[in-house]
């Protein structure tokens, strides 16, 4: 029985199934029914709708985050701009309308031929800029024959200014249109043709926070395609405003005397000017880059203004004060489509004025490392403020001779007079004894061979050698001629001119490894930074050397010391020697900087900080191949510390 | 232990075969849909799929008695995860989403099978003779109606139905009588006010905006207008691969999940729609084919029921994103973006592909 009950529920269960098969059926034939009604029945309707549709999305871009200076003056800020705009697929014939366009406003043949592979190639609903920054009578002559140029429209948008120019693009770096790599990074950003982002500098950095949200709106149109209302569905979102520590009149002065060095401003009135630019490639170089300062040497030769860099910074709380780096750009050149013609000139310019050289311009330190060869040897307790050392004017290692920038030799010195007159003779017989590793040591406490993690992408860590490093990049073990040689900054050594700033700043406050910062720090928050940790009997012995390098009677940089109307300025020198001096120039007598071609010159270094008792402030000055440290670097110093101190208060 | 090439060739392949097309169906649209590109959905969804067909492989080899004997285990854990999903869960305002080891998972989804496999498996023990008893079918009241209360109370009224009606199918399969099913069907009617007065706000909402999306043309009806707009501008043929405008300037919300079928219509048109239909229904038909081929009523009631989910799964979401329903968030498996639902399908045709192996009539 059971069995006969069991083939009635399976015949029971394949009806039923059967059943629910066809109910399946049914349902699916229902919605193929009505899928037909929408997609061939009320076609036309829905197509008319789609296209309306895509006439009035918008999604509207966010002003991007103000930048101030530490007085809230505007660093970068957004402008109103006209856009002129073409969707393809309401425009009949793009070549004949941008024709007719490029007889109304400015349209270069090559942007006109650019828009046209962009409609081939994109969908055709999507919206493509023609052209940015409309002057006013472009778009009242666009305004008039608005009727006649369907698929045409004129858009306002925000665009990046940098209203001081060249002066700050080192620190902000600038923002551009988005580039196809970053669309690959986040497809997102597609839909904002519009948006611009941060390349490098500042803008870079805090790019998460200056960009702000995106909006998005809709534009209810009539039967006409006039538009009725415009349907705000999110509001952008600003991107949050940004004050660095930077002083603008500091930077200003910093610029101003670095760029002018020991030369005279000429005017380009004069005859031999003018006859003298055309003779003279870099000068020509120069000038199509967009700058017009033109100096005359001492010598009475015409030459463009010095390169290098200057850093001014808080020594208690890291805030940069001044970052500057010569040869400048307008970074207003970057913030639409840039010219091929702008960028070739830009990257063939000699002196290369994209590189950022505060930050990742690396120099051998020369005499400026002395400092730390000093603080390493005394913490060892390898040498005391009394010990002594006689320098006949060379010393003799091996078979090898090094010599000491005086000729004649400083006789006998010990740590603060070694300091004062930069006795080369000194520091290779401390150094010495002291071995690389204590003097590499001391170097990393003091901020070089690392990069300072400041707002800047690209920055460098520089080199502080070791014996493991030299086995790794040269496969060749170390030797004691190469630690005589790095105790005066040069070999192997190399540090940005913000590192030695850092350097400075941490030898003038004594208690914390200060780290420097562009972005302004909250008085009532300051921030903390670890413990130095090096001796204050020490550190009071290198200060006292670097007093007397401005305050001592043979000081090297005596001439230029600081007023005490500023409390002073404690300081050291550094003079590089770029390239050896050959016999045949000695014979010939040309051993002055000044002589020699520019590429051949020592470059200048001085850092420094004041006021003496209170220290406040450090400085780091670059001169490429400007010669010597104290005639050339120390009074730009000088100069840029008094503006300082005058702006900024002690 | 059956020999492993017996397995293969007992394997339902034609079934492997046409879920393979709707994966790279739903490869392609969603290669579309982040403007052609493999990331970040079309590429984790191939993968996704061919763990999805491993596992549904894996399940064919699995003799059909042990499926059969871990039921009433399975469906008691998959009682305590919706328990514990109602305190753990994650979502904007409901708790549905759990995540373990990194992988965000809708316990909702497998919970369908799972009520499958207990009514099956209940039935399978019944005296062939009980069958026309009302009495017989009083426990499944409890069977369905507990792991139904607490996908409800998430909230998520859409896969809550979709289980209940799944679950009423193995049901009627299994025979009861039709006088209690004209009853069913009254009571059910007249529940409805009661089912309306114990809505959320914003079930409500949905429901109002699905009899007139008109009405409310940026709120909740957005969604269902620009649906229809993008499905209707497709037309016969569609505008083509990567060239829907309601897709790639953002009307359609949704495009790489509930309304990928939507996508497609206005990049495929018609044809591409009744396509990707078309081989459902010959999922469907070729589960319901085995079920008259099994040897066991578990196997049996256990096909019917899968061919009904998948049923479901697509009867939804083609009838949402074309208006005839209102939007409850119900995926299009195997096509739209979601590991979860994706899955269950496949464990669901690894389990027919089970029964067609090891339980057919000798």
């Amino acid at each position: 029985m059971n069995r006969a009950k069991e083939r009635d529920f399976r015949r029971n269960v394949s009806r039923r199934g059967a059943i629910l098969g066809i109910g399946q059926l049914l349902l699916t034939g229902f919605l193929g029914g009505r899928l037909y009604q929408l997609q061939v029945t009320q076609n036309r309707r829905y197509q008319r709708l789609s296209d309306k549709n895509q006439f009035d999305l918008r999604v509207v871009a966010p002003p991007r985050g103000r930048i101030y200076d530490n007085k809230m003056r505007l660093i970068a800020g957004n402008a109103e701009s006209f856009q002129l705009r073409m969707t393809p697929m309401h425009v009949k014939d793009m070549a004949g309308t941008l024709q007719s366009l490029s007889k109304v406003i400015d349209l270069p043949e090559a942007i006109q031929t650019d828009i046209l592979t962009k409609a081939k190639k994109g969908p055709s609903f999507r919206e493509l800029i023609v052209r940015r920054n409309l002057t006013q009578r472009e778009l009242a002559r666009l305004a008039i024959r608005s009727a006649y140029l369907p698929g045409v429209s004129f858009e306002k948008s925000l665009r990046r200014i940098y209203p001081q120019g060249a002066l700050t693009c080192h620190v902000t770096g600038y923002v551009s249109p988005i580039s196809s790599d970053e669309i690959e990074q986040d497809s997102s950003l597609r839909q904002m043709p519009d948006l611009s982002t941060g390349k490098i500098g500042v803008e870079y950095a805090q790019e998460p926070n200056l960009r702000g949200m995106p909006g998005y709106e809709r534009i209810e149109v009539n039967a006409r395609g006039r538009p009725i209302r415009v349907l705000r569905d999110t509001d952008p979102r600003a991107g949050a405003d940004l004050q660095l520590s930077i002083d603008i009149g500091v930077q200003l002065h910093a610029s101003k005397v670095l760029r002018k060095g020991r030369s005279d401003v000429v005017s380009f009135a004069e005859k031999d000017v003018q006859a003298g630019l055309a003779s003279n490639p870099e000068l020509v170089a120069h000038i199509t880059s967009g700058d017009d300062l033109i100096l005359r040497d001492p010598k009475g030769r015409l030459t463009p203004p010095e390169s290098g860099a200057v850093v001014v910074m808080d020594i208690h709380n890291g805030n940069i004060v001044s970052l500057v780096s010569t040869p400048m750009y307008d970074p207003n050149m970057f913030t639409e489509k840039l010219l091929t013609r702008d960028w070739r000139r830009l990257n063939n310019h000699p002196r290369r004025p994209l590189l950022n050289r505060s930050t990742s311009g690396m120099y051998a330190p020369g005499s400026t490392f002395k400092m730390v060869v000093g603080l390493a040897a005394l913490e060892a307790g390898i040498i005391s403020e009394k010990s002594s050392f006689f320098c006949k004017g060379d010393m003799e290692l091996g078979n090898a001779t090094f010599h000491c920038w005086r000729k004649g030799g400083h006789g006998r010195m010990n740590l603060t007079s070694a300091l004062e007159q930069s006795c080369d003779v000194y520091f290779y017989e401390v150094a010495l004894k002291t071995g690389i590793k204590r003097i590499r040591n001391m170097a990393l406490r003091l901020g070089l061979g690392n990069v300072t993690g400041v707002d800047i992408p690209g920055e460098k860590s520089g080199i502080i050698p070791s014996h493991e490093w030299k086995l790794a990049t040269h496969g060749k073990v170390w030797t004691p001629g190469e630690t005589v040689v790095a105790a005066i900054g040069q070999g192997y050594v190399l540090a940005t001119p913000l590192q030695l700033a850092v350097m400075t700043a941490r030898i003038a406050n004594g208690k914390f490894a200060v780290n420097p910062s562009l972005v302004m720090h909250d008085p009532n928050n300051p921030p903390v930074f670890e413990p130095l940790d090096i001796s204050e009997s020490a550190l009071a012995i290198i200060r006292k050397g670097m007093f007397a390098v401005t305050g001592g009677p043979m000081g090297t940089a005596r001439n230029y010391a600081l007023s005490q109307k500023y409390g002073g300025m404690s300081g050291k020198t550094g003079t590089v020697q770029v390239k050896r001096i050959t016999k045949q120039q000695r014979e010939d007598g040309i051993t002055k900087n000044i002589d020699r071609p520019w590429k051949e010159r020592d470059h200048a270094l001085f850092v420094a900080y004041a006021p003496i008792n209170a220290p406040k402030y450090a400085i780091s000055v670059v001169v490429e191949h400007g010669g010597s440290g104290s005639s050339m670097a120390a009074p730009i110093a000088r100069d840029i510390m008094a503006k300082t101190i005058t702006e900024l208060g002690v | 232990m059956m020999a492993v090439g017996k397995v293969l060739v007992r394997i339902p392949w034609h079934i492997i075969f046409l879920a393979g097309i709707l994966v790279v169906v739903g490869s392609l649209a969603l290669y579309s849909a982040s403007e052609g590109s493999w990331v970040p959905w079309a590429g984790r969804h191939a993968m996704r799929a061919g763990a999805g067909l491993a596992i549904a492989i894996v399940f064919a080899f699995i003799d059909f008695k042990y499926i059969r004997a871990i039921v009433y285990p399975l469906f008691l854990a998959t009682i305590i995860v919706l328990i514990l999903l109602l305190f753990i869960g994650t979502g904007s305002g409901v708790s549905r989403w759990i995540t373990v080891g990194g992988f965000t998972f809708q316990p909702s989804e497998p919970a369908k099978i799972a009520v499958i496999l207990v009514l099956a498996r209940y039935f399978d023990e019944q005296p062939a003779d009980k069958f026309q008893s009302i009495l017989t079918y009083l426990p499944t009241l409890v069977l369905v109606g507990v792991p139904f209360l607490l996908v409800l109370k998430q909230p998520d009224l859409g896969t809550a139905l979709m289980l209940f009606l799944g679950a009423v199918a193995v049901i009627f399969v299994a025979g009861i009588p039709w006088r209690y099913v004209t009853i069913a069907f009254i009571s059910g009617c007249a529940a409805i006010p009661v089912l309306w007065m114990n809505l959320h706000a914003y079930q409500k909402a949905r429901v109002m905006t699905f009899l007139n999306p008109e009405a409310d043309m940026l709120g909740t009806g957005y969604q269902i207008t620009q649906s229809k707009i993008a499905l209707g501008s497709g037309g016969m043929f569609g505008k083509g691969f990567l060239l829907g405008s309601q897709t790639h300037l953002n009307y359609l919300p949704e495009k790489q999940t509930d309304f990928v079928f939507t996508m497609i219509g206005e990049e495929f048109g018609l044809v591409g729609n009744l396509f990707i239909m078309l081989i459902y229904m010959l999922i469907i038909a070729a589960i319901l084919h085995i079920s008259y081929r099994v040897a066991s009523r578990f196997a049996q009631l256990t096909c019917v029921g899968i061919a009904v989910m998948l049923f479901l799964y697509m009867f939804v979401n083609v009838a949402m994103v074309t208006g005839l329903l209102p939007v409850v968030g119900a995926p299009l498996p195997l096509i739209s973006y979601g590991g979860t639902a994706m899955l269950t399908v496949f464990a669901g045709i690894g389990i027919v592909a089970s029964a067609n192996v090891h339980d057919r009539i000798e």
